[in-house]
Order: C-alpha cells, then structure tokens, then sequence
C-alpha cells in the first residue's frame, strides 16, 4: 500500500514538474518568437524594398506614399522626449526613493507610498487624455504656442516613469547594510553627507537599473505622448513645436499603410528599432548588476 | 557652555555646539527640505489629476453613460459596450496568464536545480517586460491578425495582453513564493511530502496573499491597457455588430480604446465629454482595483494562513 | 553611585542613564565616569545592556526609531543631550568602532579621508598625510601603502576592522568608542587589534565592550560590569578580576553565568 502511493506520488510529481517546466519554456518561445518575426517584418524595408538603412535612419523626410521613409525626425523625437523625462524625472524619482528609504516616518510613508502606486496604476492613455486636456493647454498659455510637442511629452513621460525610478531606486538603498549608515554618522557626518556620500554610491548599480527601466518604460510609451506630441513627421524645430516619435507614428500611419507596401514595412522598422533598443537596455541592465556583485 | 568645555578640558579642539557645524547643517536641512518637497510634488500631482478627472467627469457619469450604446454621430452615447469588452478581455487575459506565470514562478522558485534553462527563462521574461506595448501590439496583429486570419477578436488581443503581462505576474509569483518562510517548506517535506505536495499543500496557501495583490494589481494594468489592443482587438464597436457578443471571436473595443479613438476620430459632437467620462471611469476602475488589492490581499492571508494548512 | 577610584581625570560621565527601546528599558539608572586617556573594558553575557550603553555615549540611539535615552551623559563637564548640542558634532570628537568591520564600499585611500573631507578639508596633500598618519597608527600602513587606490571590500576581515579603526583615527576624536572590535576576527588579527588599541590609549580615552573576559583582562585598565540592563559594579581590572564586590560580579567571573 505505501509502495503504491508513493509512486503515484512519484508519477504526480513528474507530471507537475513537466507541466511547469513547459510554462517556464513558453516565455523562451514568446521572446524568441516576437524577436523572429519583427526582425523579419522589420527588415523587408532593406532587403525587399531595396532602401538603404541608413536612407531609414538617417533621412528627414517622411512621407509613406510618396516613396520617402526616412525615420530621423521620430528617432530625434522618441529620444529628446525619453531624455528630457530622464533627466526630470530621473533625479526627482530618486529623490523620492532616498526620501522614502531614509527620511520619510511611518505614518508619511503610509499615505504616500499607495499614492505612488496609484500612479503606476493610471492608465498610459488616461495621462494622454490629462496632457492633451490639462498639460497642452497650460504649456500653450504661458509660451504663447499651440502647447503640443517634445516639452509636453516629455513632462508627460517624466511622471510616469517616476513610479519605476522610485521603488526601484527605493528597494537599492534598503538593501545597503545599515552598518555603513551608523558606520557615517559615527564619523560625524550629516544625515545628508551620508545619503549623498555613502548611501547612492553604495546603491549605484540598483539606483543606474532604475533609471534604465524608466528609459525603458519612457521610450515605448505611446498613446500618452501621441496625444500631446503635435503629430508632425519633421524634425522638430524647438521643445514646443509639434513632433512626432517612432511609437506615435506607428499608431498614426498603421491603419493607412497598404498590406506589403514599403510604407508598412518602413513602420515595422521602426518597431523593429524599439525592440532592439528595448534589448540594449536588457543588457544594459545585466552589465550595471554584473558590476555589483 | 563653551566655557564649561574650556575650563574642563582646555585641550578641547571644539565645543559641542550647534555653531561649529552650522554649514553643514544648512546644506542638510536644505536637502531635506527638497526631499520632503520633492515626495510632496508628486503627491500633489496625483490629487491634481484625481481632482481634475472628477471635476470634468463627474458630471458626465451617470447610469445611462455607463450603460448606454455608443452613437455614431450624434450626441448623448453611452460607454456600456466598451465597459463589457474591457472586462471580456481582462478576464480572458487573466484566464490566460495566471496558470501559465504562476507556473513558471513555481518552476523557477522551487525547482531551480538546472541552472542554465532557469537563466535563459529568467533572461526571456526579463526581455518579454521592456517590449514595448506598440511593438507587441504589432506582433498580435502579424500573428493573430493575419497569420492566423483571425481578424481582430477579443481572443487575439486577450493573447497580446497575456504575452504583455505574464513578466510582471510571473515575478509576483516568484516574490510571493519567496516570502514563505523556509520552515513551512521543511516541515512539510519532514512529514514525508513530495515537493509537489509541499508546494500546493503548504506553500500556495501561505503566499496567497500577496499573490492575489499581485494579481488584482496587473488586473489593472490590463484594464488600461490601450496600444496593444488597436491591432489586436480592433475598435469597431459602432460598425453595427453585436455590442455585447459572448463570442471570443468578436471585435472589442474596449474602454481605454474607445478614449483614445474618441479624440482620434470621433465623428459625434459631444467627443470631449464622452472622453471626459470614460476618462473619470477609468481612474476610478484603477482606484478601486487598487483598494481591492489590498483589502483582499490582506484579508485572505490572515484566513488562509489562521486556518490550517 | 559606583566610581572609578581614582585621581585621574574625568573625561565622560554618566548620571543616571535610562535606555528605552519603545516600552522596554534597556538600560536602567547606570552610572560610570571614565577616565582620560585609560582603557574601560564594559562586559558582562549576552544582552545586559553593555552595547546599548555604549551607543548612548555618542549618540548612536538617534538613529534608532523608538530609542530613547534619559539621564545625562557629559564629555568635559558638557552635557552631550542638552538642546543646544550637535549630535553630528559629539560623533566628531567621539568616534565609534563596530563590532563587524564596516568599510564603505570605495578606496582604502577614500575611506580614512571620508571623516577629514566631511569636515571640511579639500587639500589633498594634508588628506594624504592625514591618511597615512592614521593608517600608520592604526598599524595598516605598510600592508596598505602600495593600493590606497583599490577597494577596501578587497581587504581581509582583521584589516578592514583596522582600516575602520584608522578611518575613526583620522577624524582625531579624543574618545574611542569600539563595540567588541574583534569578534569576528581570526586570533592574529584580534591580537593585532589588542596591540593596537594599548597604543591608542596613549593618546585616546578606549571605551571597549568585550564578550571575552580574558580581552578584557588583557587590555583595559578599568573594567564595568553588565548585568540585565544593569551596571553592576566598576573597578580597576584587576580589583574587578580578583576582588569583586558584588557577588554577580564574582559569579560571572568565576564563570557561573553563559
């Protein structure tokens, strides 16, 4: 009797562990998968098309019916948008996460921190429809512009790229021993002599992978930038002239691109280039952790 | 006070006083004065934007906005169709992701013994997160779409979705096994438990706490979820077919869709107020499944984990 | 009140010390003067209190939320918990040692010269010389002079407690504050530690908490005694290790508790 259900137990057991190890498997496929088929959409621009990549990367004009598929003004606008939320909202998120790791008391956390979470939760076009509505026509009053373009996006981006750079900057400074903390006040240092001089460098590779997660987040967004961008396929002449970035060109053109036109597959291009740069970043990522350990 | 330290001692190099340093703690307290402001800002923010989505909103929301038909082109729809579709395809989504990503999280948190199948998923469902919304919304349309001549159906853009999500449930899995304290594992194996056994009988049950906070709050996320189901799932509600289709098959436009395709080409005159609902209505889905989380989070781990298991 | 009897000067004194961590009292009414430039070895078993008691003498129980330290500690007659002090202040002149060596994750170079900088010395030639003086005097000098540049994680255990103990030096505090510096140290690099720390007293008052009796024994000129949030009962160490007064003191001596 023991003998029977052990090996039932047995049997039980293999099958679980097959059953998991094919779910684990399915995650391989799908990455594998998705990267297969954009290379292949994404690439039928050169090699079917006959333009040149760098015609694609390096051209200014962009005009899908008329033969020209140079993608420079929505690289220049995915970039500057992604840069201008890196540098607002990257230091205030870490701000943020040295306020909450070290400063912030109990009762304060305990009020901010689910509104910070609140903020990860709003949906990326409900921030599309708060930039277009409340954001561009603000921006429009003061600069006496039509308020749309890389300033509005990036304002809109470096919001919500804070909540990443917050708890993951927030998680790399809880993790440094508190033995540096007492180990700086007991050599008559300030509280923020500490945190400036200790805590970040001893965070630094956590604090760099937050920051690489917010570009990552920054650089895919799409609805919410193409509410407030302008929408216009050139290179755009100031912060608030109106603009246009690789995500917010696909989801503008995609519905007109004829099926195997060079016009569509210039578009899978450009969400070929993001996935590549989505994967830099992965690896980005791996090499600042590498660092750490 | 200087004068007591230099009478005692008159080898003193410094007193104790504040003076001595005041520099110093200038610049700290100037810090900390920007740190506070900085947390503050941002909460700020999120009462401006709740306050302002209610001021717009609110008036618009109302028992016939929530389930009414959309129109075409005249004034007075209702969002009721698209509500439907967006619960549809949250729950195909999530029918979907939890077996597959609870899974995997078992798998790559209790069974870790091969290392290197464990690294390259690890390192797939790390690649899976960062892919951008837009590119695998393209990728649903160049499979489900048209490989597989689906057309757009709920179906297609529930699979985009699960494809989207299943990093993030996969990793609250993986954190929610973590949390279990190791002598729950030990004592169940003692008893002569399989590891399977100990998983399901022991280990699940305590860390269903936070697993279901995990899964309330990606519900969310699916609930708002706009770029990649454009391609996907399509947005033709009004195109006169069924707008409440049991069918996976169906086109379903869903609520953050039907926002975005109301500024984008909207052919009724009462565009911004539509939008200014379905955005109130949104925010307010996000709230509530924020509260839900942890009202049910917190609630089922301390049944769960009083009851014997 | 229990005295170190003797004609030497007072450097620190306690009066009336409560220690309290949320509702528990972790220290109860403890009184010691410690004299200048002697050793004050603290023992007693695990949790009497002699850590906690340590901490408050420079402060430390700041950083904790929940603490809360009564009565009064003064350095030269000057009540170090009056309104009007410093705490960033106290720690300057009394430095601290931790029971595991804490190196910042930086150069062995960036370490010793992190007290000096914060206080304001930017000259790099006085940091250097600052940096070896204290190196030397903290015996690490030789072994060290070649890589100040490398990181200090890449130092043995026994040599980063010393580096700690040199980054301490460098800041030229008069009270050297060490919570049993060598406990998780080899026998040769305790020892080391043990020479080094009857150099200090030459120049530094050492208030050291030790879980080893012979330590004590070894390197202190006066020794208190911990028991239960208590302090039992202070003497010079041989008086303490022959002639106790009180009977728990004797009973831990003769090895009568863990």
């Amino acid at each position: 009797m023991v003998g029977f259900r052990a090996s039932r137990a047995h049997r039980d057991e293999r099958i679980a562990l097959a059953i998991l190890m094919a779910c684990s498997a399915i995650f391989v496929v799908a990455i594998a998968l998705i990267l297969g088929f954009l290379a292949i959409n994404g690439t039928k621009l050169f090699f079917q098309d006959h333009v040149s990549p760098l015609a694609f990367l390096f051209g200014t004009t962009w005009d899908g019916f008329g033969g020209h598929y140079g993608a420079l003004p929505f690289i220049v606008g995915s970039l500057v948008a992604t840069g201008f939320a890196i540098l607002v909202g990257g230091p205030l998120g870490v701000a943020i996460g040295v306020f909450f790791s070290e400063l912030a008391p109990a009762r304060i956390a305990a009020v901010f921190k689910p509104a910070i979470e609140v903020l990860v939760g709003i949906p990326s076009i409900v921030y599309g429809w708060l930039g277009l509505t409340l954001l561009v026509p603000a921006l429009g009053a003061i600069t006496h512009t039509n308020g749309d373009g890389l300033l509005a996006a990036g304002i809109v981006l470096s919001i919500m790229i804070l909540p990443t750079v917050i708890s993951l900057s927030e998680d790399a400074l809880r993790v440094v021993p508190n033995a540096l903390r007492e180990g700086s006040a007991s050599l008559g240092a300030t509280r923020w002599e500490t945190i400036s001089r200790v805590l970040v460098p001893a965070a630094s590779s956590g604090i760099a992978v937050a920051v690489i997660l917010g570009i990552a987040r920054a650089i895919g967004e799409t609805l919410a930038i193409q509410l407030v961008l302008g929408n216009a396929p050139v290179l755009p002449k100031s912060l608030l002239s109106p603009a246009s970035a690789l995500t917010s060109e696909i989801i503008i053109d995609m519905g007109d691109a004829p099926d195997g036109s060079p016009f569509r597959h210039a578009l899978f291009s450009m969400a070929f280039l993001l996935l590549l740069i989505a994967m830099a970043l992965i690896i980005l990522i791996r090499l600042a952790l590498r660092k750490r350990t | 006070m200087a004068d007591a330290a230099m009478v005692n001692a008159p080898d003193v190099k410094q007193d104790l006083s504040r003076s001595r340093a005041r520099g110093r703690r200038l610049v700290d307290a100037v810090a900390t004065l920007l740190l506070w402001s900085a947390a503050s800002i941002v909460v700020g923010l999120l009462l401006l934007f709740v306050a302002y989505l209610f001021y717009k909103g609110a008036s618009v929301v109302d028992w016939h906005f929530l389930t009414g038909n959309p129109t075409a082109a005249q004034a007075g729809g209702g969002i009721g169709p698209f509500i439907y579709n967006s619960f549809y395809i949250l729950l195909l989504t999530l029918a979907f992701t939890i077996p597959i990503a609870v899974s995997a999280g078992m798998y790559l948190q209790e069974y870790a013994s091969r290392g290197r199948f464990r690294q390259i998923v690890q390192f797939s469902a790390e690649s899976l997160a960062t892919v951008p919304s837009i590119v695998m919304g393209l990728f649903g349309l160049l499979v489900f779409v048209e490989a597989f001549h689906w057309h757009f159906t709920a179906l297609g853009g529930a699979l985009t979705l699960t494809l989207l999500n299943l990093p993030a449930m996969m990793r609250v899995t993986q954190e929610s096994l973590a949390g279990v304290p190791a002598t729950y594992r030990e004592a169940s194996m003692a008893l002569g438990g399989t590891k399977w056994q100990t998983i399901v009988r022991a280990i699940l049950p305590s860390a269903i706490g936070p697993l279901t906070t995990g899964v309330v709050l990606i519900a969310g996320r699916i609930f708002g979820e706009t770029a990649a189901l454009i391609f996907t799932a399509g947005a033709s509600v009004s195109y006169g077919r069924s707008a409440y289709d049991p069918s996976v098959w169906h086109t379903a436009e869903t609520l953050s869709v039907a926002l975005y395709q109301t500024h984008r080409e909207a052919l009724v005159p009462d565009a911004d107020r539509i939008g200014n609902g379905a955005a109130l209505v949104l925010l307010v889905m996000v709230l509530l499944f924020n509260i839900v989380a942890r009202v049910a989070g917190r609630r089922l781990s301390r049944r769960l984990t009083g009851k014997s298991t | 009140m229990v005295e170190a009897k003797t004609q030497l000067d007072v450097k620190m004194k306690v009066v009336d010390l409560d220690v309290f961590y949320g509702s528990f009292q972790a220290m109860k009414n403890a009184n010691l003067d410690v004299p200048d430039r002697r050793v004050m070895a603290l023992i007693g078993p695990s949790g009497c209190g002699k850590s906690t008691f340590l901490r408050a003498l420079n402060r430390m129980h700041d950083l904790t939320a929940g603490a809360r330290v009564e009565g009064n500690v003064t350095l030269d007659g000057v009540d170090i918990y009056a309104a009007d002090i410093d705490p960033v202040t106290v720690r300057h002149r009394i430095g601290m040692v931790f029971q595991r060596p804490n190196p910042f994750p930086k150069s062995i170079f960036e370490n010793v010269v992190y007290g000096p900088k914060i206080h304001g010395e930017r000259n790099r030639k006085r940091l250097l010389e600052r940096a070896e003086k204290s190196l030397r005097a903290a015996a690490l000098w030789d072994e060290v002079k070649d890589r100040l540049n490398r990181s200090a994680l890449d130092l043995s255990g026994g040599q980063q407690q010393r580096l700690c103990i040199a980054r301490v030096l460098a800041v030229e505090p008069e009270v050297i504050l060490m919570d049993e510096p060598a406990s998780a140290l080899d026998p040769i690099a305790t020892s080391k530690i043990e020479d080094l720390i009857s150099e200090l007293k030459k120049q530094y008052t050492v208030i050291i908490v030790t879980h080893s009796m012979q330590q004590a024994a070894r390197i202190s000129d006066f020794t208190s005694f911990f028991l239960l949030g208590e302090l039992v009962e202070v003497g010079t160490t041989s008086e303490i290790f022959t002639r106790p007064k009180d009977k728990r003191t004797e009973d831990y001596i003769t090895g009568r508790y863990g």
